[in-house]
């Protein structure tokens, strides 16, 4: 069943991106693409490599982090409850149906989306500056994502009041996406909205794009507040983590612009990549 | 860099009970702990999330030897068997103020070794185990026992008389002792001894000295006109409230200042309980009337009325007097008062009680001090104008200073902190004008303090002081005897020492646990030791005409006997019943801990 | 001892005054002195505070809601209340190992003999870890009665018992809630017979395929049994199902009595049982299984480190079963025949017949202290008790193959196995046996009913079960349930020391509302743990609790007369209505 659904949302992702290059990258900028692919690989690929290991990191250790967790972490469900009471309760009173297929779309192909296009869209720009700081502000937001998920224990509102966002609960809708995100997330993993914070950071680049990507703002920014709308209507976050979200996407675009070019990695590359060099 | 690795290599032993902290795993992680793989990691887990557990340490809250040396010598033989069993002990010596505090007003405690005012009467069981008081402050239920079922039988006893209640208070004593619910281990009745100086006054054994009739009706030799006691405890010279659990022992000199409606007249030839304060009894089925004595009045000159007296009751009951969202009631005279449902006035001088008690119990109700409503009403007000929380038990109307107006036959003159309390005979007081009754004969009673019982034997000796008050320590009776111009004075005694458990907690909330505990105490052998043989070992708190054949002393305590023989503990017996109970032992033999 | 907690509501510190002193806070005469010192050393009482523990909606929707039920309703009386979420075994290793917690709302095994009752509340094991009195309960008479039951028969025993429950339902260490219906989904086109119990290993043999197809999917929502598949590990079991396929017992639960399995007989003399094990009987490894395996299981269960640690380290599951056993006595007569001496009366005995038998060239090393490298462990903590055990080794019809951490354990056909000989038993029909986790009960409705799963092991969440679409080839199977769901205290410590209070507290549950709101009628108030026959008139549900009713009606909670409860049982509150800490 996993098998079917990871080709359905690749299918269904794969159209949505057939469909944005046509309209926001255009035809001129994948002719350039087609020349210039190796040098813009060749600068991208040192923060590739290490978005790659982060993931596989995430990855394997996605058994081991929760014990780790447990032993070191702080339990602060209850905390949050306290903070924030039922905020996210707010959402329930206008939920309809539609609403609640639209979030749940959102939340896993809109999601995906949204996290893919960028890369292949500032890949089409001859300046490979926005794809590198794009690149490292996933990296950041993951790591330090993962760094808040081993500190932090916190269960979400649906293990918490599950009487009371039985109606939009995600998983009581489509349970099959349950199993979608339990092979990327732990259910104890949800300070901060790492939905949020990724969306946010295309969000953010988006609007640092307006210039290239005019058309792509809207659409960017529409999405990117669906989905932190979403974590908390399918009542998978609570309002703090989707703060928290948004902070961590903001941090790790500061951090992104800061970072990158003051180390030249590729530099370095070169003496022992020459090959990718000759083009 | 040497240093630093000897600090890695040093671990930090875990607290005691405290598992391993954040901090320490993270230090291991740090120190380099590979944990490659999710099994690695889960068995981290699992290992460490066993919480390490300890030595059980416990320790014995006891006033030091300087306030009561067997006191001390008791919790010295309990902490030492307590160490052969492998139990960690350690002592929290304190003052006696200091030590009632913890123990009557704050709970703060393991285990203690104590006196218990104890009582003629066997409801005193009412105020030290029934479960509704294990949350107040004073000297009702300091154990924090609760039991189901258990109030029931208190109430039975309380409500019954003859021989219907000397079978319930049986039936309690029974209940109490065979499945060990049992809160504390009555371990003695010490024997009373008090010195007396005869040249000055005579009469001396006509009453009980721990008792306010025991300084009235003396007969002065030589126009003696002032009587001195020596005490041996400082606390009336620093606080006089009737009603502060924390500074009253049995509170003899509060007696002499306040009257009672009647008073115990334990060891006099007029049962147990004479009139005083009230002229008349009229006993009817669940109410008492009561008449008081013609034209009484407090030290203030204000009259004694029959409002005096409903106020009192109110008062005991709830010390906010209603400024509370709930009643606040007394620290002392709790269970008493509890007796009394419903106070009617009919004129100034007599009103009706009503009281869900038998008639001994009931009696038991008249014996608390009349306070006078004005001054204890502007002392709520002052307390509570000046935004004092009411804490039951512990805020200041019931543990501060109160100023001592009673209508009692002495009243205060003067004191001075740690040395001495002067009273001077009260002039208006009834017992002056009706003949039948002792009352004061001298101008001027004067409390000096010793600091033991040594010193106040002395004193008397001396001939500065005329008799001892507080009842001698055993050690002292020796001094005592050989001197020829003082005699020694023997009364009944109803006090005994105790081992108090606070049975709100683990380990002490286990009743196997706390047998066990009891039976390292070879009672006999510690009459023996410690006290001289002047004392009367016990398995029950009451006196003897209440103690049922079966759990009457018969060489050995029939209830908990003692693990060992001639004081001699069998160490591997203990250790068995203790891992019977389910205890364990590591190796070094300590007893462990796990919660 | 734990001065801790004193040193918190403390009030006032001797350092504060010593602070207050050197701020320039004159203190003139002795008598002023005194004055201070009786002002700051007195307890400023704080409010009651306490925590409940639970685990989160997946896989147990329940608990956390009826957490959030009795917290909201202590919150009502003053009493401040925090539900705190643990992952499943972390909320074992905390109720059950470390005694961690103040209250906590789960599942309780339960049992089909009231005998569970001894190992859940005789105070010998209230410092044990495991299900064993993880509440802390201590009573003389308790204990007495227990062990009485365990030895009388009939109707004096029924009598024993019947003091025991209302015991129980007086004391409340424990307030059982409901027992929930057990229901689960299974799939008839692929495979028919379903009719053992499914919590059972017999519920999966014997099962009659209708297809070619050698694979058996079964489905569970807890993913425990991927992590670990040791029978000791109390955090990581339940009842045991998936561990109990790869391990086989002497005897095995078949309704209400225990039948044979590994043991082709036992003969009873006096109370004890001369066992003999089937012929030529086999660990999964090819190693031959004998009677010394068997005393060696016994004898590991009552202490897992066989003597070596210097404080016994019994195995915190099976500890009422391995109780009943004296294993030190244990007489092995030849591979197959030994005779095992035991206490208490027939019924009480042949529960010591269902604990696994493990192999002893296993498990013989895992009786050293647990390590970690610079971490200081328990000592009586052995591998026995934390090892993993993948794979496990038994000689259990089905053998381990593979699992995949949080997602599935495959499992195959031991064809060595003495079923297949048998034929009076049933066997492992299927050539493989796939257990896959879904992360909750719709997800594995959804697998059962697009036919890519043939049975979920584990119990359907309650609001799930009308989710259910049954039809031609999906069966809904309702099996009889032991199981409860209950309020735990920790009763070493006030105030949950204290019964009245507890008794207070159990009256703040209306469990017929939970009943019916939360688990949506699939499931019945209970007054006693307890079950079926053996509930005592008195406490039969009779639309409220006959021992603690709920205060209120038509779950509306008559908050003043909570409090007043509460206030005659002697607690206070202060003027904004929250209850005292003071006890």
């Amino acid at each position: 069943m996993l098998a079917q659904l990871l080709a359905q949302v690749a299918a269904v992702v794969g159209v949505l991106l057939a469909i944005s290059i046509g309209v926001f990258v255009g035809q001129s900028r994948l002719s350039t693409t087609r020349v210039e692919w190796r040098s813009r690989v060749r600068d991208a690929a040192p923060i590739a490599v290490v978005l790659v290991l982060v993931l596989l990191f995430n990855r394997t250790a996605r058994e081991t982090l929760p014990s780790l967790s447990w032993s070191i972490g702080w339990n602060l469900t209850s905390t949050f409850y306290e903070i924030e009471g039922q905020t996210v309760l707010l959402f329930q009173e206008y939920a309809t149906p539609e609403l609640t297929a639209y979030f749940s779309y959102v939340y896993v192909y809109g999601y995906v989306f949204v996290l893919i296009f960028p890369v292949v869209a500032y890949f089409a720009l001859s300046d490979t500056r926005p794809l590198r700081e794009l690149l490292t502000a996933y990296t950041l937001n993951y790591t330090l994502g993962l760094l808040c998920y081993v500190l932090v224990i916190a269960y979400g509102p649906r293990n918490w009041i599950p009487d009371l966002v039985e109606t939009t609960m995600l998983y009581n809708q489509y349970p099959q996406y349950q199993e979608l995100t339990g092979e990327v997330n732990h259910n104890t993993n949800v300070f901060p909205s790492l939905h949020t914070s990724l969306s946010a950071t295309v969000a953010m680049f988006a609007y640092r794009t307006r210039d290239v990507y005019p058309k792509w703002v809207p659409v960017a920014t529409l999405l990117a507040a669906s989905v932190a709308v979403s974590t908390m209507y399918l009542a998978i976050h609570w309002a703090i983590d989707v703060t928290a979200g948004l902070c961590l996407g903001a941090i790790s675009v500061v951090l992104s612009r800061r970072l990158v070019g003051r180390w030249s990695l590729s530099e370095e590359f070169d003496d022992w990549w020459p090959s990718l060099r000759r083009e | 860099m040497r240093t630093t690795l000897a600090y890695v290599m040093n671990w930090e032993p875990p607290d005691s009970n405290g598992g391993v902290s954040r901090r320490s795993l993270l230090a291991a992680t740090a120190a380099g702990v590979t944990v490659s793989t999710s099994g690695c990691m889960d068995l981290v887990q699992g290992t460490i999330g066993q919480d390490n557990s300890g030595q059980l340490s416990l320790s014995i809250t006891t006033v030091p030897a300087d306030g009561d040396r067997e006191g001390v010598q008791l919790a010295r033989a309990l902490a030492e068997n307590l160490e052969a069993v492998g139990i960690d002990v350690s002592f929290d010596m304190r003052s006696p103020l200091e030590f009632h505090r913890a123990i009557l007003l704050d709970h703060d405690f393991d285990l203690y070794v104590g006196r218990h005012p104890g009582g003629i009467d066997p409801d005193f069981l009412y105020d030290a185990l029934h479960s509704a008081y294990a949350t107040e402050s004073g000297w009702q239920n300091p154990f924090g026992f609760a039991r189901i079922g258990f109030d029931e039988l208190l109430e039975r006893q309380r409500s019954t008389d003859g021989d219907e209640r000397r079978e319930a208070v049986a039936e309690l004593l029974r209940q109490l002792t065979r499945e060990y619910p049992y809160p504390f281990v009555p371990i003695c009745f010490p024997d009373e001894f008090r010195t007396v100086r005869p040249d000055r006054f005579e009469g001396w054994d006509a009453r009980h000295l721990g008792t306010r009739l025991g300084y009235l009706g003396l007969e002065p030799r030589d126009d003696a006109t002032e009587l001195t006691v020596a005490g041996t405890d400082s606390r009336p010279s620093r606080n006089l409230n009737p009603l502060a659990a924390a500074y009253r022992g049995r509170g003899t000199i509060v007696d002499l200042l306040y009257d009672s409606l009647v008073t115990p007249a334990y060891g006099d030839d007029g049962g147990e309980y004479r009139l005083w304060l009230a002229e008349d009894l009229d006993w009817d089925d669940a109410s008492v009337t009561v008449t008081l004595r013609e034209d009484c009045r407090f030290h203030n000159g204000d009259a004694l009325t029959a409002k005096d007296v409903a106020f009192t009751y109110q008062f005991l009951a709830d010390t906010a007097l209603g400024r509370a969202d709930v009643p606040s009631p007394s620290p002392r005279y709790r269970g008493r008062a509890a007796a009394v449902t419903n106070v009617e006035r009919h004129d100034e001088r007599t009103l009706t009680l009503t009281t869900k008690a038998g008639r001994a119990a009931s009696e038991r109700a008249l014996t608390v001090p009349i306070l006078p409503r004005d001054v204890w009403w502007s002392q709520v007000e002052d307390a509570t104008d000046q935004n004092q929380s009411i804490s039951q038990g512990t805020w200041d109307v019931v543990t501060g200073d109160v100023p001592a107006i009673g209508s009692g036959p002495f009243e205060l003159e003067d004191r001075s902190e740690g040395e001495t309390v002067t009273l001077t005979r009260f002039e208006d007081h009834f017992t002056l004008r009706e003949d039948d009754l002792p009352g004061p004969t001298v101008d001027r009673l004067r409390l000096t303090i010793d600091p033991g019982s040594l010193a106040a034997i002395e004193t008397v000796q001396s001939g500065s002081a005329d008799a001892t008050m507080s009842s001698l320590e055993t050690h002292a009776l020796d001094q005592a005897r050989e001197y020829e111009n003082v005699e020694l004075l023997e009364s009944p005694s109803r006090s005994f020492y105790h081992v108090g458990f606070n049975v709100r907690h683990a380990p002490f909330s286990n009743p196997h646990f706390r047998r066990i505990v009891a039976r390292l105490l070879d009672k006999a052998r510690l009459v023996e030791d410690v006290f001289d043989g002047n004392a009367t070992p016990t398995a029950v708190p009451v006196t003897d005409e209440w103690v049922p054949d079966d759990l009457a002393w018969n060489g050995e305590d029939p209830v908990a006997p003692f693990l060992g023989s001639d004081g001699e503990l069998d160490v591997e017996a203990a250790r068995t019943k203790f891992e019977s109970a389910g205890y364990q032992y590591d190796s070094g033999g300590n007893l462990l801990a796990r919660y | 001892m734990d001065r801790e907690s004193t040193l918190e509501n403390g009030g006032v510190s001797r350092r504060t005054l010593l602070a207050g002193a050197a701020t320039g806070l004159t203190v003139a005469t002795s008598g002023c002195v005194r004055q201070v010192r009786s002002v700051v050393n007195r307890d400023t009482v704080d409010h009651l505070s306490v925590s409940i523990a639970t685990v989160p909606a997946d896989g147990d929707r329940e608990s956390v809601q009826i957490a959030n039920l009795l917290a909201d309703n202590l919150e009502t009386v003053g009493i401040d209340a925090s539900v705190n979420l643990l992952a499943e075994e972390e909320f074992l290793r905390a109720i059950l190992v470390n005694h961690d917690f103040d209250l906590y709302v789960g599942r309780h095994p339960g049992g089909t003999d009231p005998d569970f009752l001894y190992e859940t509340l005789h105070s010998v094991y209230a410092d044990e870890p495991g299900w064993q009195n993880p509440f802390g309960f201590t009573s003389m008479t308790f204990d007495d009665l227990l062990e009485r039951q365990r030895v009388l028969e009939g109707d004096r025993r029924r009598d024993v018992i019947e003091r025991i429950a209302d015991s129980v339902a007086a004391e409340q260490p424990f307030v059982p809630v409901c027992v929930p219906d057990e229901n689960r989904l299974v799939r008839e086109d692929r495979f028919d017979d379903w009719d053992d119990h499914l919590a059972t290993r017999l519920g999966y043999l014997g099962l009659e395929p209708l297809d070619g197809d050698g694979e058996l999917r079964g489905i569970i929502t807890d993913v425990r049994p991927t992590q670990n598949l040791n029978p000791l590990s109390v955090e990581y079991r339940n009842r045991g199902t998936i561990v109990n396929f790869v391990y086989d017992s002497l005897g095995t639960v078949a309704g209400d009595e225990v039948r044979p399995w590994l043991a082709s007989s036992w003969e009873w003399n006096g109370s004890a049982a001369t066992v003999t094990i089937r012929d030529d009987v086999q660990w999964h490894d090819g190693e031959p299984l004998t009677a010394a395996d068997v005393r060696f299981t016994y004898r590991l269960l009552e202490d897992t480190s066989l003597g070596d640690s210097d404080v016994p380290a019994p195995s915190p599951r099976y500890r009422g079963q391995s109780s009943i056993v004296d294993s030190n006595a244990i007489e092995v007569h030849d591979e197959r025949t030994l005779t095992i001496p035991m206490t208490g009366s027939q019924n009480v005995r042949e529960r010591a017949f269902t604990v696994p038998i493990l192999p002893k060239h296993v498990w013989t090393e895992r009786t050293g202290g647990a390590t970690v490298p610079g971490l200081p462990v328990e000592q009586a903590t052995t591998t026995a008790v934390v090892a993993e055990n993948v794979p496990p080794i038994g000689s259990g019809p089905f053998q381990f193959v593979d699992r995949t951490g949080r997602e599935s354990i495959l499992l195959e056909r031991f064809d060595e196995h003495f079923s297949r000989a048998d034929d009076e038993l049933p066997e492992a029909t299927v050539e493989r046996f796939r257990v896959a986790v879904h992360p909750g009960s719709p997800s594995a409705i959804e697998a059962i009913e697009s036919g890519s799963a043939d049975v979920t092991i584990s119990t359907l969440e309650a609001y799930s079960v009308d989710e259910v679409t049954e039809s031609e080839s999906v069966r809904l199977l309702e099996s009889s349930s032991q199981m409860f769901y209950h309020v735990g205290f920790n009763v070493r410590n006030a105030p949950f020391s204290n019964p009245y209070f507890r008794r207070v507290v159990a009256r703040l549950l209306d469990k017929e509302r939970i009943v019916d709101e939360l688990f949506g009628g699939h499931a019945s108030p209970v007054a006693t743990p307890l079950a079926g026959e053996w509930v005592p008139d008195d406490l039969e549900w009779d639309g409220d609790d006959p021992s603690v009713p709920f205060f209120g009606a038509d779950g509306q909670l008559d908050e003043s007369a909570a409090r007043t409860a509460f206030e005659e049982a002697g607690f206070r509150y202060d003027d904004d209505g929250k209850l005292l800490a003071r006890y």
